[in-house]
């Protein structure tokens, strides 16, 4: 695959502010806690997302990392704590305003549309952060009987060489394999032209190569300097979160127990005691295997 | 007051069986039973049958009847329905109660006779004994209520709270997927759950049938005001529903004792009340958490993560959307114009009071689309289209007779009038959740049967009002053309829209709201959108109606007259332009037809065979003969067209993530089984 530049697929999106403000994270949630009743699922987290960064989080199964993402796309409400989006604070705003104020995600099991091709869930993202009121105004138009001859094709177009979806733009993505599945979700999120994605588990289900790719296409997004994306990874291949982040955050049972660089999380021992239990690792092989293996939990 | 209080108790116990016996179901089995009215009747009906009609005692009709009759019907349903469709949504499950609904009554005419009857006996010996207790008069068969409830409520939660059965109930409640795996077996006890449900209905059916007489219709009615109970109870707390039943028995009674006996509103507003319960706690909820919550979750985390994406929703299916990607023009369109080929071709082949069938059939096609629209695009439960027909009929007689506006301009009016109705009830309901829609629905169509519907301006000392046809299409065999073009616009329109972006976003919303929500689409605004044309277009169609039969009556508009309607549509196809089509013609002609050249008692087997058609439902969220339809046109395709599909050709090189599944003829396994779902809180 030969990635398509990036730089073909990123216009100015409506909503954003002009200019990064120094030093302000592009998200940010502060002391967020959440409740179920008498469990406690996130205790006072805080994390940052910078602009233009890939951040990983990561924890063991349970650590509270859906129940995050949860909140900071607005599907969840916390108990308490905040949620900003580039400083503005978005904690009581709906999932669908974030998104239009530049908030994507995607799903550990692909929430996809399955009655839409792979083509028009990128079309339907675009539209709706670019041509919104096409939302309301298209079922009056007549034309749309006749098939679309949207301006949109050229970016959508791009996207889908990008993530190597070309030869199945056109199929139901109800018959995709679940590796393709996630590239859709992938396609989805960066149609809308966010500032920041949310990706959960986006490498799980990939093969080798794909898993490469999909990496690689990371990388060239957050590197566009046209359009900086930041993009927030939960990740079960520790591996590849060490490879690809500038920072990672690490839960265990709600708790955030472990922030900075990966040199500084492979050496961090309340990590170790998180992923391997609490007594030490008798050989360093088995250290070797949690934190340059590829699941971890 | 005592007197009323105690008189309420009676009516409020049979309110608390019921409401018992729903939520038990529910919250065992993820299904609120619209059904629970028709099968009490269907019980109450058989104790008179052996009672009444063959002289049996009542204790051992009472035992045969609720003991043997009632638990039977309920695993038999188990067996043969329900544990299928663990896995379903909650709309599949209600739409296949609501075909239940429709079957029963007439298979209990088909079974037992049509007879007319005057009185229905309850337990208690003729003539009924009368107890005064502290001065007030207490029949034996109140008497008796007052024993059940009792009885109910103790042996319910001794049972529940200090055996082993109640343990395994309370286990399959929390999540079935685990219980299973705790070396339960989850079909044992669901087959007892619904022993236990039915039996609960037969008691409440053969209680009331004394105070509402064996009408199917006051059984549903009585099940209905049920519900106010059960939402009150957020559809799974069994004491608070008891305790509501009980209470709104009581209102019920106290609120007589204030108003004036001799008026007609007073008998409405009674009638009502359950109804404006339900509209009291559903906006209190609204108001105060702008939810439900998750209490239409049913099972923990596990059973979540076992449900296949999009398997078995409403108005679609997996398969579904693959067969309608591997379809080619021609395959789409050659079923549809050959189907309005026939349907303008068949006018000019019959006569005389078979042409004004089919102006009616097409005025019925009109208001199908409704659903079509809300339904199959939006996703959602409306039980309430009907209304809206009314709404729209009761304006436009109105309007073209008593005020001379254009026949034509008066239709569109009256589907103006029902559009704000159609966006208020979305926006006060939707939010809620998918089964609150279809109980708020309801009961706004039962509140404007109630309230509205039975003012004398509409009613005309039982005559209706008249309503003209446009000059230009008088004659039945003009308007039926008249009739076939609007439904044409309305369908073309509905094509529009399911291909604009429009199209797309409810598509989104139908398959996945979480995911359309972070997409940045208003679930809320998106489904309020699409109720709200769907009210239009149900008003238009009833304006159609009423000049096609030259009259609005507002009995042809009762609520429940609607849920057949429905249970038509979805047997044909919910998601369809031409099966709303076909719908309408089956709907006027099959009776017809029945009557005309059938024996009398057939007469009840169409509204079986729609039953049962609804119940398919389960298995063709389409609709069976869509599903037939669909089958059909590939079939046709395969003969015309032989180049590979899209997905094909995609799938002859390289995937990015290796190998993709085999075509749409043999639909993959879904792509997101959920079995990996981090079950963490």
């Amino acid at each position: 695959m030969t990635p398509t530049s990036p730089e073909t697929v990123s216009p100015t999106a409506p909503g954003r502010p002009t200019g990064d403000v120094a030093g302000v994270p592009v998200l940010a949630a502060r002391e967020v806690s959440v409740r179920f009743g008498g469990l406690r699922a996130l205790s006072d987290v805080s994390i940052e997302v910078a602009p233009a960064s890939i951040v990983g989080l990561v924890g063991p199964n349970g650590a509270g990392k859906t129940t995050l993402f949860g909140v900071l796309s607005g599907l969840l409400r916390p108990s308490s704590g905040r949620v900003s989006l580039r400083g503005e604070d978005v904690t009581e705003a709906s999932p669908q305003l974030r998104a239009r104020k530049g908030l994507a995600r995607t799903f550990q099991q692909p929430e996809l549309f399955m009655g839409l091709t792979v083509r028009e869930h990128l079309v339907l993202a675009h539209r709706v952060r670019f041509a919104r009121r096409r939302l309301l105004t298209d079922m009056f138009n007549p034309r749309a009987l006749f098939g679309s001859k949207a301006s949109e094709d050229e970016r959508v177009d791009a996207l889908l060489e990008l993530l190597d979806l070309t030869r199945v733009a056109h199929a139901p993505v109800a018959a995709l394999p679940l590796g393709t599945s996630r590239l859709v979700e992938v396609g989805r999120a960066l149609a809308g032209q966010p500032d920041v994605i949310l990706l959960d588990e986006p490498l799980s289900g990939l093969d080798l190569r794909a898993s490469e790719n999909l990496t690689e296409v990371f990388r060239r997004v957050v590197a566009n300097p046209d359009h900086q994306v930041s993009l927030l990874m939960v990740e079960h291949d520790v591996a590849a979160v060490l490879a690809l982040s500038s920072t990672i955050f690490v839960l265990d049972f709600g708790e955030l127990i472990a922030q900075g660089t990966p040199e500084h999380i492979r050496n961090d021992p309340a990590v170790r005691a998180a992923y391997l239990g609490e007594e030490p690792p008798v050989s360093r092989t088995g250290t070797d295997l949690a934190f340059n293996g590829t699941d971890a939990s | 007051m005592l007197q009323y209080v105690i008189a309420g108790l009676a009516l409020g116990g049979i309110y608390a069986i019921a409401s018992a016996g729903l939520v038990i179901t529910y919250v065992s089995s993820g299904i609120l039973n619209f059904a629970f009215g028709a099968l009490a009747y269907f019980v109450a009906r058989f104790y008179y049958f052996l009672h009444t009609q063959h002289g049996w005692g009542i204790l051992p009709s009472a035992v045969v009847a609720i003991g043997l009759c009632a638990p039977a019907i309920g695993i038999v349903l188990y067996g043969i329905l329900f544990r299928f469709m663990r896995l379903s949504s909650p709309l599949i499950k209600v739409v296949a109660t609501v075909g239940l609904l429709v079957a029963v009554p007439s298979l209990a005419t088909l079974i037992f006779g049509n007879q007319a009857i005057q009185a229905a006996p309850g337990l208690a010996p003729e003539p009924v004994r009368v107890f005064h207790v502290i001065g007030v008069p207490v029949t034996l068969d109140q008497v008796i209520v007052y024993c059940c409830v009792v009885a109910t409520v103790i042996i319910g939660a001794a049972v529940l709270r200090y055996t082993d059965v109640g343990l395994k109930v309370r286990a399959m409640v929390d999540s079935p997927a685990m219980t299973g795996l705790s070396g339960t077996n989850p079909g044992a006890v669901s087959v007892g759950v619904w022993a236990v449900s039915i039996f609960f209905a037969g008691l409440a059916g053969v209680l009331a049938a004394p105070t509402i007489g064996l009408d199917p219709i006051n059984f549903t009615i009585l099940v209905a005001a049920a519900f106010a109970a059960v939402i009150a109870a957020k559809l799974r707390s069994l004491p608070i529903a008891v305790s509501v039943g009980l209470l709104m028995g009581i209102v019920t009674s106290l609120i007589q004792r204030y108003l004036p006996s001799d008026s007609n509103w007073t008998t409405e507003i009674v009638d009502a009340i359950p109804f404006m319960v339900i509209a009291v706690v559903l906006l209190y909820n609204l108001v105060r958490r702008g939810s439900f919550g998750d209490a239409e979750r049913v099972g923990g985390p596990l059973d979540r993560a076992i449900v296949p994406q999009g398997e078995s929703r409403l108005a679609g299916s997996t398969a579904s959307a693959l067969d309608a990607g591997s379809i080619g023009l021609l395959g789409r369109y050659a079923g549809p114009a050959l189907l309005m080929v026939v349907a303008t071709v068949l006018p000019l082949i019959v006569q005389g009071f078979w042409v004004g069938l089919f102006a009616q059939a097409f005025a019925y096609g009109i208001i199908f689309l409704s659903w079509t629209l809300v339904v199959g695009e939006g996703g959602m439960l409306w039980l309430c289209q009907i209304t809206f027909a009314g709404v729209g009929a009761l304006t436009a007689s109105q309007l073209a007779v008593n005020h001379g506006w254009p026949v034509l301009a008066a239709i569109v009016v009256g589907g103006l009038v029902a559009l704000p109705m159609g966006l208020i009830v979305g926006f006060l309901s939707i939010r809620l959740g998918d089964l609150y829609v279809a109980l708020v629905t309801l009961t706004f169509g039962l509140l404007m049967e109630n309230l509205v519907f039975t003012q004398n301006i509409f009613v005309n000392q039982g005559l209706g009002v008249n309503m003209n046809r446009p000059t230009f299409a008088g004659s039945d065999l003009a308007f039926t053309y008249l009739s076939l073009a609007a439904f044409a616009v309305v369908a073309l329109f509905i094509v529009n829209l399911r291909r604009s972006t429009t199209g797309l976003a409810l598509n989104a919303v139908r398959w996945s709201e979480p995911a359309a929500k972070t997409t940045g689409i208003s679930v809320v605004q998106m489904k309020v959108l699409v109720a709200g044309l769907a009210a239009l277009v149900a008003g238009i169609g009833g304006g159609f109606l009423a000049a096609a039969q030259t009259s609005a009556q507002p009995g042809n508009f009762a609520t429940f007259a609607g849920i057949v309607w429905l249970a038509v549509l979805v047997t044909v196809g919910v998601r369809s332009n031409v099966a709303a089509l076909v719908a309408g013609i089956a709907f006027v002609m099959m009776p017809s037809l029945a009557q005309a050249y059938l024996p009398t008692w057939t007469a009840n087997i169409p509204p079986v065979l729609f039953g049962l058609g609804a119940i398919g439902v389960a298995k063709f969220p389409d609709g069976t003969l869509a599903q037939q339809g669909q089958a059909f046109r590939r079939f046709l395709q395969s003969r015309i067209d032989r180049r590979p599909a899209p997905l094909a050709v995609a799938m002859a090189g390289d995937g990015p993530t290796g190998t993709i599944p085999t075509g749409p003829s043999t639909p993959p396994a879904p792509p997101s089984p959920r079995v990996t779902q981090d079950v963490s809180p």
